[in-house]
């Protein structure tokens, strides 16, 4: 969709499914976009809009009997990911797109030393020896900022703690020096202050390797200090995309306005009460035909219910990034101003 | 790590006494006189036994002392119905022969329960899964008597059918006449470990570091073996204690169908007839060597798990 | 990007109505048990279990009313049966030694002729072999026609028809002169069709020439045997040669010659009170010495619980097998209350530090705090809040102690040490069983059968209740 720049990564028309006892959950639904080289795409949304399912999909993790991708098209460079069989996938994974996840207390295998779960990824893609692979994993360990790398190496995940951990998820998945960085929620299980840290790492990283990252969140203070580029989610769908001055100060979607009234700032000059979005994302047993977020906007249409609306181009940033929104307000015939379309209250 | 080890033997010691004391004061419960003269068989054993175990005097505290400090000295005093025999003798010639066919039988149930647990887990609600998983429901049904009547029946079958013995029915002696016994003895907990194993398995196969290591571009086999199993055995490793006492005593009534030898049967045979101070004697023994086993496993455990040994 | 296909009028773009439906995801709310039986309900595995269990307990209860046979009642001549459905049964007098045939005016010995010529051949058969009267299990009587030279007579029996000398089956006896040309087999006769073969000797060769003939052998009583097991009223109601008819043996008989069927109902009785009752009592027991160490906690709390470490400690059969021992039965006990006692003494401190675990846990929950903090009294806790949380558990524990109480009888019963004889249980029917193992497996068959489908459907019903009722694997569809 944003055309014209040099894309790492293209996503087009995703689609998800997952089989449930209760049916079937469309988790993913039509969802394109493209991470720009050696730049950071933030994926906003609240939980279960499906940023984590998008990005496993892309790496294949998710877990293919309940789940299905049934459309669509992720390609790194040249090498069409989806579809890829698990032999060819695995010499991709770990090695062109590293990934790390939410709670890295879990994301360690606990009977495994550090130096040896950072020693397996060497192994497996650079076929490197045991010895030559410790040597590089002390140095990714410095590298991620972890005191006394040689002996921390030698011990087990329940010995660091939580910010630590995610250091050392962020050595294993930059052990082969990938070109994408999917980052899940890096921060969410962690303290504010490491929150920082951690982020520090990944930017000074970016900066020494020039990969790109994808960065899932749904803390827009994140996305304010680390993207370039923003996608924000809800219900499966990328309702608005653009660089992210656009979505912070021109959001085009009431979605994207919500979150931004729903987040706390310490701009003196935006001194605001926080408006919390009313109600819940829809049921995507079934999803809805018309626009997802219907039911909790506050300028919705009689259009918005049945007609699925479309992304319609907004501008494009000075840096070309275009900006698009998936809502009816940005029809040619829609009225302008937020104040004419304030929902009506009628009592049910 | 050490003062756990040494915490751990010193709680079993107290257990160990807990059980002797048990174990003398069910004997002495035994309407009669358990040591009374119309049990022992020979004048002399009697006057022995009088002298040995200060049958004169009361009960508590004297004889019980006189037990303890017999039992602490590892002095299992004489056989009421072998004439002449030492039950610490009786216990080194039958021993041996348990430990053997229950080794064989432990490794049977943990090679066959992690294999058979991880391949379900696998291959879940697929075939292989729904077939394991049926022979699990049946080995944990079936009594072990059962299995062993089963078990002989196919044999005299096969050896009808074969023309010739391929393996022997009963008895003790040679590889072959501990195959059969070690199976059926092992089967039960094979069944048991393979449950354990497969929902472990099925949890680790869920865990956020079998997808990192997935999202890290490892091999299939490589995950299977470096990630899931190592982790998914951890749970099974610790109800090896009990599985070996399930194993133990269930080797009373495979000893006593296959006529073999060992301690088992000559605990039941004991208890037939009476010999008290046999009884006394393999209990505590049993007793000491369970507690001695699950503290065994325990260590190991430990040792596996670094969460455990560096803590 | 593209203008939409279709086009859009003014009253589109005007402001939607709040709808409130559109709302959340709205499922009916349903209790807690509702759901954990609506859950149960799916599970066809629980569900057929639960039936056989219910089955079970008819066999036991109701079965032993419809069944109307003595367990005990020892029939000598019907050992061993495979099952068998209702016979008539022949009455004949009480067997009376039948002295055979001796033919007067033919000679007992070959003549010496014979004996002394080296050439002679094989002597022949006879020529006519037959039955004499009625041929039943109490009796078959045979006679045959002379043969010349002969010193005596060979007679065999197989259950098929023998077509070479060494397929004559059982060599059932001889006669001893040529001129004794009767028989009578009384050996083991049951009711089905015999090959009897007969052989002529000289006194130095039997003949290797043989003639046989099928018996068709028809089940008989005598009328004293009849009277004992209650079969006729009185010794004068009948006469020999009549017919009454003889209860069936479905599941067949044991080494006593009793009813199996009649020994697995009042089995069942046995090892199913004990792996009913036992359960019962020491879920009930640990569950009150577990929820009170609970709530006193503290120093009574460790206390009591140390005590249920020791008894945890000792080796379970080891211990049964002692207190089984020590508790002693004199004659004509059951030995069925010993072995109840010794599996509650022994048992009751697993649960007791399950439900202890539970209360501990359910105590420092947000919703009991709560609770207490709107002042809910310590009865009102225990009656809304743990007894319902507990509940559950303690169903599941007691589903899966059934089994393993039911296996524990039947380990002891199996080596000796658990209910006496002839009290049967379905444990030591096993045991009896496996000594006749390989020639009439059913005695081994039906008591193991019956203990293998019932531990199979508790621990079905368990796993189906566990599946039901915990409520962390609800959220997790």
């Amino acid at each position: 969709m944003t055309d014209g720049h040099d894309h790492v990564l293209t996503v087009e028309h995703l689609e998800v499914e997952f089989d449930t006892y209760g049916g079937t959950v469309h988790a993913v639904r039509d969802v394109s976009f493209g991470l720009r080289r050696g730049r950071t795409l933030a994926i906003v949304g609240e939980s279960g809009c499906g940023k984590s399912v998008t990005v496993q999909a892309l790496m294949g993790l998710i877990p293919m009997p309940p789940g299905r991708v049934t459309r669509g098209s992720a390609k790194l460079g040249d090498t069409e990911l989806l579809g890829l069989p698990e032999r060819e996938l695995n010499r991709i994974r770990g090695n062109r797109i590293g990934m790390i996840f939410q709670d890295p207390m879990s994301s360690l295998n606990p009977t495994m030393r550090i130096g040896d779960q950072i020693v397996e990824t060497l192994r497996v893609h650079r076929g490197m020896s045991i010895r030559e692979g410790l040597r590089e994993a002390v140095t990714l360990l410095d590298r991620v900022r972890i005191p006394e790398a040689s002996q921390r190496a030698r011990q087990y995940p329940f010995e660091f703690s939580g910010g630590m951990l995610q250091r050392v998820m962020i050595a294993v998945a930059l052990a082969c020096s990938p070109e994408v960085l999917i980052a899940d929620e890096p921060t969410t299980a962690l303290d504010v202050t490491i929150q920082a840290q951690i982020l520090e790492i990944m930017q000074a990283l970016q900066r020494e390797e020039g990969m790109s990252i994808i960065l899932i969140t749904h803390d827009l203070g994140v996305v304010a200090r680390m993207a370039d580029d923003v996608a924000v989610m809800y219900a499966g769908q990328i309702v608005e995309t653009g660089s992210v001055d656009d979505i912070f100060h021109r959001g085009g979607h009431p979605y994207t306005i919500g979150l931004r009234r729903a987040t706390p700032s310490n701009d003196p000059e935006r001194k605001q009460t926080l408006e919390p979005i009313e109600g819940s994302p829809p049921d995507l047993f079934h999803p809805p035909v018309g626009c997802g977020y219907f039911a909790r906007c506050p300028h919705a249409m009689r259009l918005c219910e049945t007609n699925m609306p479309e992304a319609f181009e907004l501008a494009r940033s000075p840096e070309g990034v275009l900006h698009s929104a998936r809502c009816w307000l940005q029809h040619a015939a829609a009225p302008r101003t937020a104040a004419v379309n304030q929902r009506r209250s009628v009592s049910s | 790590m050490w003062t756990y080890t040494l915490r751990r033997l010193i709680q079993g010691v107290i257990t160990v006494w807990f059980i002797a004391t048990a174990t003398f004061a069910a004997m002495h419960m035994v309407p009669g006189d358990p040591l009374g003269s119309d049990r022992a068989t020979t004048e002399a054993i009697r006057a022995n036994l009088e002298a040995r175990y200060g049958l004169d005097k009361p009960v508590f505290p004297d004889q019980y002392l006189i037990f303890l400090g017999n039992m602490a000295r590892g002095d299992f005093g004489i056989s009421f119905t072998q004439q002449n025999r030492n039950v610490n003798d009786i216990i080194r010639e039958a021993f041996p022969i348990s430990a053997q066919l229950g080794i064989l039988a432990v490794l049977f149930a943990a090679a066959g329960g992690v294999l058979f647990g991880a391949l379900t887990a696998l291959y879940r609600n697929r075939l292989p899964d729904v077939v394991i998983m049926f022979l699990v429901i049946l080995g944990i049904s079936i009594p072990s008597f059962v299995f062993a009547a089963l078990g002989q029946l196919g044999v005299v079958r096969l050896n009808n059918l074969v023309g010739q013995s391929v393996l022997p029915v009963a008895g003790w002696g040679t590889l072959q006449h501990m195959l059969l016994p070690a199976l059926v003895l092992g089967l039960g907990t094979m069944a048991f470990l393979t449950r354990l194993m497969r929902s472990s398995m099925l949890e680790v196969v869920n865990t956020d570091y079998v997808r990192t290591a997935r999202a890290k571009g490892v091999p299939p086999l490589r995950i299977f073996w470096r990630h899931q199993l190592r982790n998914a055995v951890l749970p099974v490793i610790t109800v090896l204690g009990p599985a070996i006492a399930a194993i133990t005593t269930g080797g009373f009534v495979v000893e006593l169908v296959f006529a073999i030898p060992g301690l088992g049967r000559t605990f039941v045979e004991a208890v037939q007839q009476l010999d008290y101070t046999l009884i006394m004697g393999t209990t505590v023994f049993y007793g000491a060597f369970l507690v001695l086993m699950v503290i065994l496993v325990d260590l190991i455990y430990g040792w596996v798990d670094p969460r455990v040994r560096l803590s | 990007m593209a203008e939409a296909a279709r086009t859009f009028t003014a009253d589109d773009f005007a402001p939607a109505e709040v709808r409130t439906d559109l709302h959340g995801i709205a499922r009916p709310s349903q209790s807690y048990w509702q759901d954990a039986w609506y859950r149960l309900r799916r599970n066809r595995r629980a569900i057929v279990s639960l039936w056989i269990v219910i089955f079970l307990l008819a066999f036991t209860l109701v079965g032993p009313l419809l069944w109307r046979v003595d367990p005990y009642a020892q029939n000598l001549d019907r050992i061993s049966q495979p099952p068998t459905l209702a016979a008539r049964t022949l009455l004949v007098e009480r067997g009376v030694q039948w002295e055979g045939v001796t033919l007067p005016d033919w000679p007992a010995a070959p003549s010496s002729a014979w004996l002394l010529n080296p050439e002679r051949g094989e002597l022949p058969p006879p020529e006519r072999f037959e039955v004499v009267g009625d041929p039943h299990t109490m009796s078959v009587r045979l006679r045959w026609s002379p043969v010349a030279n002969a010193a005596g007579y060979q007679i065999y029996r197989n259950t098929y028809r023998p077509t070479a000398v060494n397929e004559l089956g059982l060599p059932l006896g001889e006669t001893w002169n040529g001129n004794e040309v009767g028989y009578e087999d009384q050996l083991a006769l049951t009711p089905s069709t015999y090959w009897y073969s007969i052989t002529a000797t000289d006194g130095e060769r039997e003949s290797e020439q043989f003639v046989t003939i099928p018996v068709d052998v028809e089940l008989a009583t005598t009328i004293d045997n009849a009277l004992m097991r209650g079969l006729i009223e009185s010794r004068d109601a009948v006469r020999a040669g009549e017919y009454v008819s003889m209860p069936a043996n479905p599941l067949g008989t044991d080494y006593l010659g009793r009813d199996m069927l009649a020994r697995l109902m009042h089995g069942a009785q046995t090892s199913l009170f004990i792996g009913i009752a036992a359960p019962l009592l020491f879920v009930l027991l640990g569950t009150i010495y577990g929820a009170f160490a609970g709530f006193a906690g503290g120093r009574t709390d460790d206390f009591m619980m140390r005590i249920a470490d020791f008894v945890i400690a000792l080796p379970f059969l080891l211990f049964m097998i002692l207190i089984r021992v020590a508790s002693g039965i004199g004659p004509g006990e059951s030995g069925i209350l010993p072995l109840l006692l010794a599996l509650v003494i022994l048992s009751w401190p697993a649960t007791a530090r399950l439900v202890r675990g539970q209360i501990l846990q359910i105590r420092e929950e947000g919703y009991v705090e709560a609770a207490r903090l709107l002042g809910a009294r310590d009865h009102y806790l225990i009656l809304r809040h743990m007894v319902p949380n507990t509940l559950g558990v303690i169903l599941v524990t007691l589903t899966f102690a059934i089994p393993t109480a039911i296996f524990t009888e039947a380990f002891l019963s199996f080596i000796g040490m658990g209910v006496a004889p002839p009290v049967p249980s379905w444990g030591s029917m096993c045991n009896e069983g496996l000594k006749s193992m390989l020639n009439s497996p059913h005695e081994l068959f039906f008591p193991a059968l019956l203990i293998s489908i019932t531990v199979l459907a508790f621990n079905l019903l368990g796993d189906g209740l566990r599946d039901a009722l915990d409520a962390r694997m609800r959220s997790r569809e």
